[in-house]
């Protein structure tokens, strides 16, 4: 019968297949019916049994008792033993006696056969129509017929129904194994080596394909079902993940970014500032190369703030931020405020006149820049100190010193650049 | 002519009537054994005729098989010429006669029946002696009804002297016959019933057939005993039934001739002797000698004195009744044959003053 499966089943239950089951069962209910038949037939051949007996009796009543009746008057025990022997190889009689009135008696055939329930009684009348019997035929029926007959037809019976049997379980085994338990197997082997990353794997054909459908195709038709949904499902997954994922690093980004710039120019903010400074210092002081700071400041912005309001000033501080950058060399400079109107344009790998030179160009954008604000034109000027750094000098001392150079630059007039050596105008 | 010539003259003559006599052969087909006392007492007698008369005789048994007869017929018939018996001397037992008598003339022996003869049956297809079956000389039977008769009314006088009646006041008698188709068997039981017939005190209760055996005839004396309790009177058609009663009887410690008294039919040894004893309160017999009749028939018919001048067929009395003193008589003169009867004196032929022929066996015990 079948395999058992090598893998253990669900709850480590003992495993028995459906087939085998099924088996069983038709097993078990044949074997009841061989019962319930050979039962039947047993009544059936005993009631025959005893109707063919009362036949031999009626028979032996018609055909030997009148002979009897007269042998038995003219007392011919020999005509008497012939008669018995007759009566006795009738079939279903297994035995005979006859029994004189007067005390005598005869008996053929097999005594063993005799007892109280199997023997039946017989008068025997006087031949010459006198009342009264002359004597008594007892006979006794032949048992060992009826179990000959018993056996052969139980022995039929049992036969039969084991051939049925037998043919029954084997079709229904030979269906149950190439429509059941062969796709079934397959269907349970695929399912338990399913894993995440072969979920999409298609469940292949079962069964060669067929004219109609059972109920193993519509389990698998649900099952293919079932993983059609789960792929669609995944897939849509992934990009709803990519989706997020790049939301998230949207995010980020922006997060990052406003960490490090200020909110009203765009520019670099003072936090910025400060850690980016430093490393260029370093890289500075590195390479040997010459790293330029300016500072920049608006001139008179607090009178501008408070004549045209805060609007008109985050305007021009806007303006003026814009300017710087579109001025610089692209990932190289950069620009960061470094408070109110003051801002502070780093030039890394610049020399003094350079420097000197990028924040002269600078002023001029700014003298020459004309800056919108609720209808009206404003014009600002601006003042610059530029400080270069010279051989180790840290990022704060080169801030104060292109600080100082600022507030020289505001206290010479304004609008005008002043650089670290040489003041020029 | 002087009487010496006369003497010569007639010896001449006689020793030329006897030769062809003394070469006379006669085959007797014995439907008996060769060991049962009735049929070897008939052949002693006819071998005692056979040699008083100069006869050659030859005797076959059948052994009571009716085939066997048959057998023996054909066998004699199928002999040369010169071989074949010129007479044959044969019996009806059970039937066989029609056919033992067609084979043996066929074959041109001449047949006598002895002992029994075929009934009116028979006759109408076969026709009578000397009519069709021109070989059938004749036939010569014992009275059978003599022996039925002599015997019951021995029996019936026993049983009244005992007063043996029953309460009703009959006198109650059981038969035990020997068979239904011999002809001797059906007569004996006739002339049984006449004799029962006639007295008025007696009552019948049962004739059964003991096929003449022993043990049968003691078997169903048995039956009968319980079934007629009141039966005194056992008569049987022979000898050996009777005894097979009366053993029956005894085994039921009943004593013959006190408690029930009994007949029989046969001169046998045992029978006589049991009427001596009283046992036997009735025997008749003497009918064996039917056969050494028929010896003196052919005789006389083979020297010319054909017995048809008399009958064709006899039917005599030759049964006789014994009493204790006859059948002394019988057991002393006859133990050893019957040579001491000369058969002569019974024969026409040798005994030309015979007129009749008598046949009574009562002759010889006198």
């Amino acid at each position: 019968m079948a395999k058992r499966p090598a893998r253990a089943v669900a709850n480590h239950r003992p495993f028995r297949s459906l087939a085998s089951s099924l088996l069983r069962r038709t097993v078990a209910v044949a074997i009841l019916c061989t019962l319930f038949a050979a039962g039947v037939q047993v009544a059936f051949t005993v009631r025959e049994e005893n109707a063919r007996f009362d036949r031999a009796i009626d028979a032996v009543a018609a055909t030997h008792v009148p002979m009897l009746s007269v042998a038995l008057w003219d007392i011919e025990p020999e005509a008497l033993r012939r008669q018995l022997r007759q009566v006795v190889s009738q079939p279903g009689i297994a035995w005979a006696r006859v029994r004189a009135r007067t005390g005598q008696s005869l008996e053929a055939g097999d005594a063993g056969e005799r007892n109280e329930a199997n023997v039946r009684r017989l008068e025997i009348p006087y031949p010459e129509g006198r009342e009264g019997a002359i004597g008594s035929l007892e006979l006794a029926v032949d048992r060992s017929a009826l179990y000959e007959r018993l056996a052969e037809r139980i022995v039929a019976i049992v036969l039969g129904f084991a051939v049925l049997a037998t043919a029954v379980c084997s079709l229904t085994y030979a269906v149950l194994r190439d429509e059941l338990e062969r796709p079934m197997r397959e269907l349970a082997r695929f399912t338990t080596e399913l894993r995440p990353d072969r979920l999409t794997v298609p469940l292949g054909e079962l069964r060669p394909a067929r004219a109609h459908a059972d109920e193993i195709d519509l389990v698998a038709d649900g099952f293919r079902t079932l993983q059609d949904g789960i792929r669609a499902h995944v897939e849509t997954l992934d990009t709803q993940v990519a989706q997020r994922t790049a939301e998230l690093e949207a995010a980020l980004d922006e997060i990052r970014s406003l960490t490090i710039t200020d909110a009203l120019t765009g520019c670099f903010n003072r936090r910025y500032l400060d850690s980016r400074l430093s490393e260029e210092a370093l890289r500075s002081r590195r390479t040997g190369q010459p790293l330029a700071v300016v500072m920049a400041d608006v001139d008179r912005f607090k009178r501008l703030n408070d004549e045209f309001g805060h609007a008109a000033g985050d305007a021009v501080l806007k303006g003026v931020a814009d300017l710087f950058r579109g001025a610089m060399r692209e990932r190289i400079d950069w620009v960061a405020r470094f408070g109110g109107e003051e801002f502070v344009i780093v030039l890394p790998d610049t020399a003094l006149a350079a420097a000197t030179a990028v924040a002269e160009r600078l002023r001029a954008a700014v003298e020459a820049a004309r800056f919108d604000c609720d209808g009206r034109t404003l014009g600002v000027t601006a003042s610059f100190g530029v400080a270069v750094s010279a051989d180790g000098a840290d990022a704060a001392s080169l801030l104060a010193r292109a600080d100082a150079l600022l507030y020289e630059a505001k206290d010479a007039g304004r609008n005008r650049v002043l650089g670290e050596a040489a003041a020029t105008t | 002519m002087s009487p010496r010539l006369l003497a010569f003259a007639f010896a001449f003559a006689a020793s030329l009537a006897a030769a062809p006599a003394a070469a006379q052969s006669v085959a007797f087909i014995n439907p008996g054994k060769p060991d049962e006392v009735y049929w070897v007492t008939a052949t002693r007698g006819m071998q005692a005729a056979a040699e008083d008369l100069g006869m050659r005789l030859e005797v076959r048994y059948t052994g009571r098989d009716h085939t066997k007869a048959i057998e023996i017929a054909r066998e004699l018939a199928a002999r040369p010429a010169a071989a074949r018996p010129a007479y044959a001397v044969i019996t009806n037992d059970n039937a066989t006669g029609r056919g033992l008598l067609q084979t043996l003339d066929a074959a041109g022996i001449r047949t006598v029946f002895a002992y029994s003869s075929l009934g009116p049956e028979e006759r109408s297809e076969m026709g009578g002696p000397r009519e069709r079956y021109k070989g059938w000389l004749g036939s010569i039977e014992p009275r059978a009804d003599d022996a039925g008769y002599l015997t019951a009314r021995a029996l019936i006088e026993a049983g009244r002297r005992a007063n043996a009646h029953a309460r009703d006041g009959k006198l109650h008698l059981i038969a035990i016959a020997g068979d239904r188709t011999t002809p001797s068997s059906i007569h004996r039981n006739n002339g049984m019933l006449r004799a029962a017939s006639e007295a008025r005190d007696v009552i019948v209760d049962q004739v059964v057939y003991g096929g003449w055996s022993r043990d049968k005839g003691a078997e169903q004396a048995d039956w009968l005993y319980a079934r007629y309790p009141e039966a005194r009177l056992v008569w049987a058609g022979n000898d050996l039934m009777a005894f097979g009663a009366i053993e029956a009887l005894e085994k039921r410690g009943g004593r013959p001739g006190k408690d029930a008294w009994f007949s029989g039919v046969n001169t046998s040894a045992e029978a006589l002797q049991a009427v001596r004893a009283g046992r036997l309160a009735g025997l008749a017999g003497g009918h064996f000698i039917c056969g050494a009749w028929a010896m003196v028939l052919i005789h006389d018919h083979a020297n010319g004195r054909d017995f048809a001048a008399e009958a064709l067929e006899f039917d005599r009395t030759m049964f006789t009744l014994f009493d204790p003193a006859s059948a002394g008589r019988f057991l002393e003169r006859y133990a050893d044959g019957f040579s001491a009867i000369d058969f002569r004196r019974y024969s026409k032929a040798t005994n030309p003053k015979l007129a009749r022929y008598d046949f009574d066996f009562g002759q010889f015990l006198r």
